[in-house]
């Protein structure tokens, strides 16, 4: 099956949110629904499924199904967790309309027409970061927000257009291919709120819903940064050009951005300013990788991709269900968070070690990889072993809530679930055994019946629990894609060649990235391997 | 026309000045192309271009009059800074090779992109530099018109929400304002609730603010004191 089904579930789903906002249980029930169908459709894109709109092509593969698979399982779940613990308006239909924008633009063979694709869903955050009616901070905030997606959506434009034609003597000219190159990778560092390009995205995570920072910070321009990648490999690695001031440029910025993020990460109080700082320290390692122009740099960038955006996911889903438990993200406050919601700290725990890992899991030799690739070696070392202060991060963390619990963790929520009403009791008075065997089935009858009139009732009281479960669930999901699990690296080796332009050279349809051969331009994609061995379809 | 609908959206005070600009901009840049589109894709374009527009509107409404900055510098150089930008535009059609387009889409480009500058770089109301916004990423549109092969239907409709997505954007912006009751960006200092106070740069304190000062760091006589344990 093609994309187009998925797109257009998303589509439908996401607009009926927004449409029905005003009434908010509507609205995300209607997401939620959407979000099921989409990971139901997600499943069914065929890796080689290519259809053309327009003049337009859109084309599957396994790292774009995998890609939107997890976007709706993930999705389903910050929606979830949302839901039970503060319930933001709008950001149900936000995700899955920044959702469907991310996945259109990996889906679209042009680069340049991608690029717009990726924008347009970015633009659908500005919604939940300035919402209406709120105050005018708001307002300055989706400034800031409209401006940055502005600029990266420009520079990225410009830069396809520059290279989409026969370009003549112009070919010899690098300077050409670096502006481009460098405007490109700029463009995503803005995307990503990048060190120094930062400022929007604290801003961001100051006033958007935790539970769309994922969207915002992570998912949708993971799908601008794969875009990039594809037409940097496309465009500029097969010229064998050194670009060396470049690259340096571009790898200051990744790797400014590692060491940075974390530590700015590491001094904040505001738990959402935490995601945000952590998510911009992983976009460092994405930064990174477009400073390489080797096509070894592939596999570990695309692998990252997914990795980080899964597990950034999960410490958002975490702080949202701390908030809505407890009614504060202000690390000081929430003395003894993890006594009270000990899920909570088992899920914290599990993310922490699926964010920072260890040498030999899939998630640490992935960032090793990229680091060595793309840095000296006193450098990449450093890069490499910087992610090892996201302990001292998740160790404050996590000491904060072994300690007593203040006065706001003892009049929140808490973990322990409970019965809204006591359960009736009903004696048995039947005398002979088939007199009790009726009452027996009355009673299980009866008992059934008030069982099911409760469970609204039972969902609202224990709504704490049930966003725990969600958080855990997402934390195992991020442990498993953080050792290599569900097929991650693998997909990330199956790239889709897209369509070159005229002036670009043209891939062979059976190359690697990086390669080039065939002068007809065609989609195509390099088979991957299956568990045992053989190619898949 | 294009490049005189940015002039009037980035220099009008009133904000029905400033969208008519801007509706001028959107239905008049897609038509820069060599060939036309087909009659389909304009018509997406002028329905987002019309969208776009009265989401901003819709942002915009409410009680009381509203005024943008406008220019600081006035139309007139506004227009002659868009007259340079789209000579030079003109001039380097292609930048450095043969453009597949026209030269008139790289000159509007040009022009557009020099206009967005002021009020994205020092625009103070939110509709301003949405306004900054917009024209920017229709600049790099037109400048891709004029490098790149002729738009395929696929890529005017993706262009078509683009435009949606930014009208909508800048709406919601606007409206987030619009709830304070005034464009200005409420910044770091005042935190959107009250005007930031203007604090003393090189001058001394005058009588006044002494004066003030004076009553605050005095307790009221009315007022109870504080009684230690």
């Amino acid at each position: 099956m093609t994309v187009v089904p998925f797109l257009v579930v998303a589509v439908t789903a996401g607009t009926a949110s927004l449409l029905m906002r005003a009434h908010r249980r509507w609205s995300t029930t209607i997401a939620l629904a959407g979000l099921l169908a989409m990971a139901a459709t997600a499943s069914a894109i065929g890796a080689t499924a290519i259809v053309e709109i327009g003049g337009s092509r859109l084309a599957g593969s396994d790292w774009l199904r995998l890609f939107a698979i997890l976007g709706s399982v993930i999705g389903l779940f910050l929606v979830l967790v949302d839901v039970t613990a503060v319930h933001e308006p709008d950001a149900p239909g936000v995700i899955v309309l920044g959702l469907a924008a991310a996945v259109l633009a990996l889906a679209l063979t042009d680069p340049g027409v991608a690029i717009a694709a990726a924008t347009a869903g970015g633009l659908a955050g500005v919604l939940v970061a300035a919402p209406v009616g709120a105050a005018a901070r708001a307002a300055f905030v989706g400034t800031r927000e409209l401006r940055a997606l502005a600029v990266a959506g420009a520079l990225a434009i410009l830069a396809t257009a520059w290279l989409a034609r026969p370009l003549g003597d112009l070919i010899t000219a690098p300077a050409v291919f670096g502006f481009a190159y460098l405007a490109f990778a700029v463009a995503v560092a803005v995307r990503f709120g990048a060190i120094p390009f930062h400022l929007w995205a604290a801003r961001v995570a100051d006033a958007a819903p935790g539970v769309a920072l994922p969207l915002l910070m992570a998912w949708g321009p993971a799908a601008f940064a794969a875009v990039a990648l594809v037409w940097i490999d496309q465009s500029v690695a097969p010229l064998l050009l050194p670009l060396s001031t470049e690259r340096a440029l571009i790898a200051t910025i990744g790797a400014m951005s590692v060491v940075l993020g974390l530590v700015a990460a590491w001094i904040q109080d505001d738990l959402e300013h935490v995601v945000g700082y952590t998510i911009v320290s992983d976009a460092g390692f994405v930064v990174l990788g477009l400073a390489v122009l080797d096509p070894d740099i592939w596999e570990p960038t695309r692998t990252w991709l997914l990795m980080f955006v899964v597990t950034r996911s999960a410490l958002a889903a975490w702080v949202v269900a701390l908030h809505g438990g407890f009614g504060t993200r202000r690390l000081p406050s929430l003395a003894g968070w993890a006594r009270r919601a000990p899920a909570l700290g088992i899920a914290l725990i599990a993310i922490a070690a699926a964010s920072v890992g260890w040498p030999g899991l899939a998630l640490w030799e992935t960032r090793s990889s990229i680091a060595t690739l793309s840095l000296p070696v006193p450098v990449a070392v450093l890069v490499t072993v910087a992610p090892l202060l996201g302990l001292a991060i998740y160790g404050r963390i996590l000491a904060t809530g072994l300690e007593q619990p203040g006065a706001i963790v003892r009049d929140g929520r808490g973990e322990r679930p409970g019965w809204p009403v006591p359960w009736p009791s009903r004696p048995m008075v039947g005398l002979g055994g088939t007199e009790r065997a009726f009452e027996r089935v009355a009673h299980a009858g009866s008992a059934a019946l008030d069982v099911l009139w409760t469970l609204p009732a039972a969902a609202r009281r224990n709504r704490q629990p049930i966003a725990s479960v969600a958080v855990v669930v997402l934390a195992a999901l991020a442990t498993s894609v953080a050792a290599g699990g569900l097929g991650v690296p693998a997909a990330a080796r199956a790239v889709p060649i897209v369509e070159p332009g005229p002036g670009q050279p043209q891939p062979s349809s059976s190359a690697a990235p990086g390669e080039t051969g065939s002068p007809e331009p065609e989609v195509s994609f390099e088979p991957i391997e299956g568990p045992s061995g053989s190619s898949l379809p | 026309m294009t490049i005189a609908g940015a002039v009037l959206a980035v220099s009008a005070r009133e904000p029905r000045g400033t969208l008519l600009g801007l509706l001028v901009v959107l239905l008049a840049a897609p038509l820069i192309a060599t060939p036309w589109p087909g009659p389909l894709p304009i018509l997406a374009r002028v329905a987002a271009a019309l969208l776009a527009t009265r989401l901003i509107v819709v942002g915009l409404r409410g009680e009381g009059e509203l005024v943008g900055d406008g220019s600081r510098i006035g139309w007139p150089a506004e227009a002659l800074a868009a007259a340079a930008a789209a000579v030079a535009g003109f001039a380097s059609h292609g930048l450095g090779a043969a453009g597949l387009g026209g030269p008139e889409a790289q000159a509007a480009g040009f022009a557009l992109g020099a206009l967005a500058a002021a009020p994205l770089v020092t625009g103070r109301d939110v509709l301003r530099l949405g306004v900054g916004s917009l024209l920017l990423l229709q600049a790099a549109l037109l400048v891709r018109q004029a490098l790149d092969a002729p738009a395929t239907d696929g890529e005017q409709l993706v262009i078509s929400l683009l435009t949606i997505g930014l009208g909508g954007a800048v709406a919601v912006i606007v409206a987030a304002a619009r709830a304070a009751g005034r464009l200005a960006i409420a910044d770091e200092d005042t935190r959107g609730d009250t005007p930031a106070p203007r604090r003393a740069d090189a001058h001394r304190p005058t009588e006044r603010d002494l004066g003030r000062r004076t009553r605050q760091a005095t307790p009221s006589p009315a007022a109870p004191r504080a009684s230690r344990r």
